[in-house]
C-alpha cells in the first residue's frame, strides 16, 4: 500500500480497461442469449476458447499454392455462406452476393499472397466461430425449444463439457504459446511523476477494438431491420412471431453475434496473455457471466458496464491488497452470489432498459 | 401381511447381495469388479442425495462437489494417522491443525480408548462429523433457495460449489487442507466394499422412507407447484433448507468415503466434473427416482471403469469407421422410427445430409485406409467424458424423464397385481358401464349416434 504510486495506478488502469473490455465482449454474448431465449449459455466460454484456437491455427498457415487456395476458399466459403444465409435471410439477394464475393476474393488473396497475421487471424476466427456458435444452437439448443429451463441449462452445461473435452482431444491438453511478432508487443514507457509506466500496444488496442465492435453492434441493434426484430423477440417472442419475425432465425443470429464477439475476445485474450489452452474459456466465461449479472442480465449496456466494473474491481483489489491475490477467482463467485441474492436485476435494472 | 412380505423380500435381497459380494471378494480374479462395485456404491450415495434436491425438490443444484469436498477433507484430517502428519508430508498444514484436528487424540482425551483403538469406530465418528460439517454448509447454501428460483438458483449453487472448490488452494485455508499438495495416506477402511455396501443400503433405506414420508410428499409438492404447496400448508423455507441439509449430509459422507477409497484428497479430487458426473447419472436414471439414480450411477461408473478400451491407441481409421458407421446407423434408425410413427416427410433434408456425411466418411476411410494419416495409432483421450456429455444432451433432447421416470422399483411392481388384470371393483364398474339397463345414458348415446348416421 505504501508504495502505491500514481504510475502504478495508471498501469492498473490500462490493465483493468483491457480486462474489462474483454469481459464486456464475452458478457454481451451471455446477455443477448439470455435476453432472447432465457438460457444461461454455459458453453459460451468454450466458444471463446474456440475463437482463440481458430486464430491460433489460422496463424500457423503459410501461403498456399493458388489451386489449393481456390479449393479451400470454395469449400470453407461455401459452408460459411450457407450458414450465414440460413441465419440472416434467404431472400435478400444482391447484398449477399456482394458480401460473398468480398469474402471469397478476400480469403483467396489472403491464402495465396502472405502468411496470416493477427488481424486476418482475428477476422477468420470471428467468421469461423460465428459458424460454430450457430451450429451449437442448431444442434444442442434448438431441439429443446419450449423445454423446461432447467433442461436447457443442463444441456448447456453438457455442451460446455463436450466442447472442453473435444478441445482437449483435438487441440491437445497442454498450454500453447500464442506469440505474435508485431510492434504491438514492444514495451512502451510513459513517465508520470518520476515513475515509469510500462505497457504494450495491445493494452491500448484491445479497448479500441472493443469500442469499434460495440459501436457496430449498437448501430446494428438500433438501426437495422434485423436488430429491430431482435429487440422485438427479446421483448416477447410470441408476439414478435405473430408480427412476422422469424424467431428461429433471430435466435441463430443472436448466437452468431455472441460467438463473433466471443471470438474477438478470445483472440485478444490470447494476444494479451500470450497463450491458448482448451480450458481457457472456463474462468473468463464464468467471470463474464458474473459481469452480465452485475450489469443486469438481458441488458446490453449493462453487460458492458458490468464487464468494466468487474475488470476494474479485479485489477484494483489485487493491486491494492496483494494479500488477496489467491482469492482473485473466489472473489468473482462471491460477487456473483451476492448480486444474484440482493439485486438479481443488476446495476441497470431489467425494466429500465430494453433487453436484447 | 403385504408389508411383512415386502420387508422379508427386501431383507432377503440385501442378504443375497451381501452373499454375492462375499463370494466376489473371495474370488482372486474379481478385484476390478469389486472396486467398480465399491465406486458404484459410493457414487450411488452421492447420486441419491443429489437426487433429493434435483429430482424430488425440483431445484437444480450444481454445487454437490462442494459438499463432497468438505466431507472428504474433514474425514481425511480427522482419521489421518500419526506418521502421515509429520511436517515433511504435510508442509502447508499448520502446526495447530496438525496437532489438534486429530480424532484419535480427542477420543483418548475423553478416555474413550476402546473407540480410538478401532479404526472402524473412528471412521464412523469421522464420517458423521464430516456429514455434519457438510450439512452445515448445505444449510447455508439452502438459504438462497428461499429468494431465488430456476436457473439463477442453479448458478448460485454452482457459485457456492466453486468457491468451496477454490478455497483449499488459498493460503489461509491451506493451513487446514495442505493446499494443492493435498492429504495423502488416509486409511482405506471406509473405502472398502463392505463399508460402501453398508452405508449404501442405509442410505437407500433412509431415502426411500423419506420419499414416502410427509417430508417427501412436501418436497414433491414444492417441485410440482410452490404456490399450491404453500397454500396447502407446506412451509417452503423449512422444507427447502431441510432438503439441502439432508442432501449435503449424505454428500459429505460419500465424499469422506471416496477420500478413503482413494486414500488421498487434493484440490483436484472434487471438481465440477463430480457434479456433472452425478447429474448425468441421475438424469440418465430418471430425475426423482431413487432406483433411477442407482441405475444411472451404475451405468455411468461402469462406462468410466470399463470404457478404458475406448481410449487405447488405435489406428485413426477405426475412429472414422466407427463415427461413419454410427452416423449411418443413426440414419437408418431415424428412418425406422419416423416410418413407425408415420411422420411425413419420412426423412427431411437434414437427415439425408447427416446420412450422406456418415456414408462419405465411411467410404473415404475405406478408400484411403492405407494412408499413413489413418494407419498411425492415435489415442483419443477424454472420449468417455465426451460420450457422457453427448449422452446427457441426447437424454435432454429425446427422453427427458430418463430410464425410470419418477417410478421406483418396488415389490408391488414385481409381484403385485398387474395393471392389465382388472380388479373386482373395475370389473363391476365395467359391467355397470356396459349394461344398458343399469346405465341409461349409454342407450341414449347409441341412439344418438344411430340417428346421426
Amino acid at each position: 500500500m505504501e508504495n502505491y504510486t500514481l504510475a502504478r495506478g495508471v498501469q492498473d488502469f490500462f490493465n483493468a480497461l483491457t480486462l474489462g473490455s474483454l469481459y464486456a465482449l464475452i458478457a454481451l454474448g451471455y446477455t443477448m442469449v439470455y435476453g432472447i431465449i432465457r438460457l444461461i449459455n454455459f458453453a459460451h466460454g468454450e466458444i471463446f476458447m474456440l475463437g482463440a484456437f481458430f486464430a491460433f491455427y489460422a496463424m500457423l498457415f503459410t501461403p498456399l499454392p493458388w489451386a489449393v487456395a481456390l479449393l479451400v476458399t470454395v469449400l470453407v466459403g461455401g459452408v460459411v455462406l450457407g450458414v450465414l444465409r440460413a441465419v440472416l435471410s434467404a431472400s435478400s439477394g444482391s447484398r449477399q452476393i456482394i458480401l460473398g464475393a468480398v469474402i471469397f476474393i478476400g480469403s483467396f488473396l489472403l491464402l495465396t499472397f502472405r502468411a496470416v497475421g493477427w488481424v486476418e487471424a482475428l477476422l477468420i476466427s470471428m467468421l469461423l466461430t460465428a459458424v460454430a456458435g450457430v451450429l451449437l444452437e442448431a444442434i444442442a439448443y434448438r431441439p429443446l425449444r419450449g423445454a423446461p429451463r432447467e433442461s436447457m441449462l443442463i444441456t448447456a452445461i453438457a455442451a460446455s463439457f463436450f466442447l472442453q473435452n473435444v478441445g482437449q482431444l483435438i487441440f491437445g491438453p497442454r498450454i500453447q504459446g500464442f506469440t505474435v511478432e508485431t510492434s504491438l508487443n514492444q514495451v512502451l514507457t510513459l513517465n508520470i511523476g518520476g515513475d515509469t509506466v510500462y505497457f504494450t500496444g495491445i493494452l491500448l488496442l484491445v479497448p479500441a477494438i472493443t469500442a469499434v465492435l460495440l459501436f457496430i453492434l449498437n448501430r446494428f441493434i438500433t438501426q437495422s431491420r434485423l436488430g429491430k426484430a431482435m429487440r422485438a423477440t427479446a421483448q416477447d417472442a410470441e408476439v414478435a412471431q405473430m408480427m412476422g419475425v422469424n424467431v428461429n432465425q433471430i435466435i441463430s443470429l443472436t448466437f452468431l453475434i455472441g460467438a463473433t464477439l466471443a471470438a474477438a475476445a478470445g483472440v485478444m485474450y490470447a494476444l494479451r496473455f500470450g497463450q491458448v489452452h482448451p480450458l481457457m474459456g472456463l474462468l473468463p466465461g464464468i467471470k463474464a457471466f458474473t459481469a452480465a449479472v452485475i450489469g443486469g442480465i438481458g441488458s446490453l449496456p449493462g453487460a458492458v458496464l458490468g464487464g468494466l466494473v468487474l475488470g476494474f474491481i479485479e485489477i484494483y483489489v489485487v493491486s491494492l491488497f496483494p494479500a488477496l491475490t489467491a482469492y482473485r477467482d473466489v472473489f468473482a463467485f462471491v460477487l456473483l452470489i451476492l448480486i444474484l441474492l440482493f439485486r438479481p436485476s443488476g446495476l441497470i435494472g431489467e425494466d429500465l432498459t430494453e433487453k436484447v | 401381511m403385504m408389508r411383512t412380505r415386502n420387508t422379508l423380500l427386501t431383507l432377503a435381497t440385501v442378504l443375497l447381495a451381501a452373499l454375492g459380494i462375499y463370494i466376489l471378494t473371495q474370488l482372486p480374479s474379481a478385484g476390478g469388479l469389486v472396486s467398480a462395485l465399491t465406486l458404484v456404491f459410493i457414487w450411488g450415495i452421492a447420486a441419491i442425495s443429489l437426487n433429493l434436491i434435483n429430482g424430488q425438490l425440483g431445484i437444480l443444484s450444481l454445487g454437490h462437489h462442494g459438499f463432497m469436498l468438505i466431507g472428504g477433507y474433514v474425514t481425511a484430517l480427522l482419521v489421518l494417522p500419526e506418521q502421515e502428519r509429520s511436517p515433511f508430508r504435510t508442509r502447508l498444514l499448520s502446526e495447530w491443525a496438525r496437532e489438534n484436528l486429530d480424532l484419535d487424540k480427542w477420543l483418548r482425551g475423553l478416555g474413550l480408548d476402546f473407540l480410538a483403538n478401532s479404526m472402524d469406530a473412528k471412521f464412523i465418528i469421522a464420517l458423521l462429523i464430516a456429514g455434519a460439517a457438510a450439512s452445515l454448509v448445505g444449510f447455508i447454501v439452502g438459504f438462497p433457495s428461499l429468494r431465488l428460483k430456476g436457473d439463477y438458483l442453479a448458478i448460485v449453487t454452482f457459485g457456492f460449489g466453486e468457491i468451496i472448490r477454490l478455497l483449499p488452494s488459498t493460503p489461509e485455508v491451506a493451513r487446514f487442507t495442505n493446499g494443492p499438495l493435498g492429504i495423502k495416506g488416509i486409511p482405506a477402511d471406509a473405502g472398502s466394499i463392505w463399508w460402501a455396501f453398508t452405508v449404501f443400503v442405509l442410505t437407500i433405506f433412509f431415502f426411500s422412507r423419506l420419499k414416502y414420508s410427509s417430508y417427501g410428499r412436501a418436497f414433491e409438492g414444492i417441485r410440482e407447484d410452490e404456490i399450491a404447496a404453500e397454500a396447502m400448508g407446506v412451509n417452503l423455507a423449512y422444507h427447502k433448507v431441510l432438503a439441502f441439509t439432508i442432501s449435503a449430509f449424505f454428500a459429505g459422507v460419500a465424499g469422506g468415503m471416496y477420500a478413503s477409497y482413494l486414500q488421498s484428497v487434493d484440490t483436484q479430487t472434487f471438481n465440477f466434473f463430480v457434479t456433472f458426473f452425478l447429474l448425468v447419472a441421475i438424469s440418465l436414471g430418471g430425475l426423482g427416482s431413487i432406483t433411477g439414480a442407482i441405475l444411472g450411477t451404475a451405468i455411468v461408473v461402469l462406462v468410466r471403469i470399463y470404457g478404458g478400451f475406448l481410449e487405447q491407441p488405435y489406428p485413426l481409421s477405426y475412429a472414422f469407421y466407427t463415427l461413419g458407421g454410427l452416423m449411418l446407423l443413426a440414419f437408418g434408425f431415424t428412418y425406422y422410427i419416423r416410418t413407425a410413427r408415420r411422420l411425413r416427410p419420412v426423412l427431411e433434408p437434414k437427415h439425408y445430409w447427416f446420412g450422406a456425411i456418415g456414408g462419405v466418411l465411411f467410404l473415404a476411410t475405406l478408400i484411403f485406409q492405407n494412408h499413413p494419416f489413418l494407419t498411425e495409432p492415435q489415442q483419443l483421450f477424454g472420449l468417455r467424458r465426451i460420450l457422457l456429455a453427448v449422452v446427457l444432451i441426447l437424454i435432454m433432447i429425446y427422453r427427458r424423464e430418463g430410464i425410470m421416470g419418477r417410478a421406483e422399483l418396488s415389490w408391488q411392481m414385481l409381484f403385485g397385481p398387474r395393471a392389465v388384470t382388472p380388479t373386482d371393483e373395475q370389473r363391476a364398474q365395467d359391467a355397470w358401464l356396459s349394461n344398458p339397463e343399469l346405465n341409461p345414458g349409454l342407450r341414449e348415446d347409441k341412439e344418438g349416434e344411430n340417428g346421426a348416421s
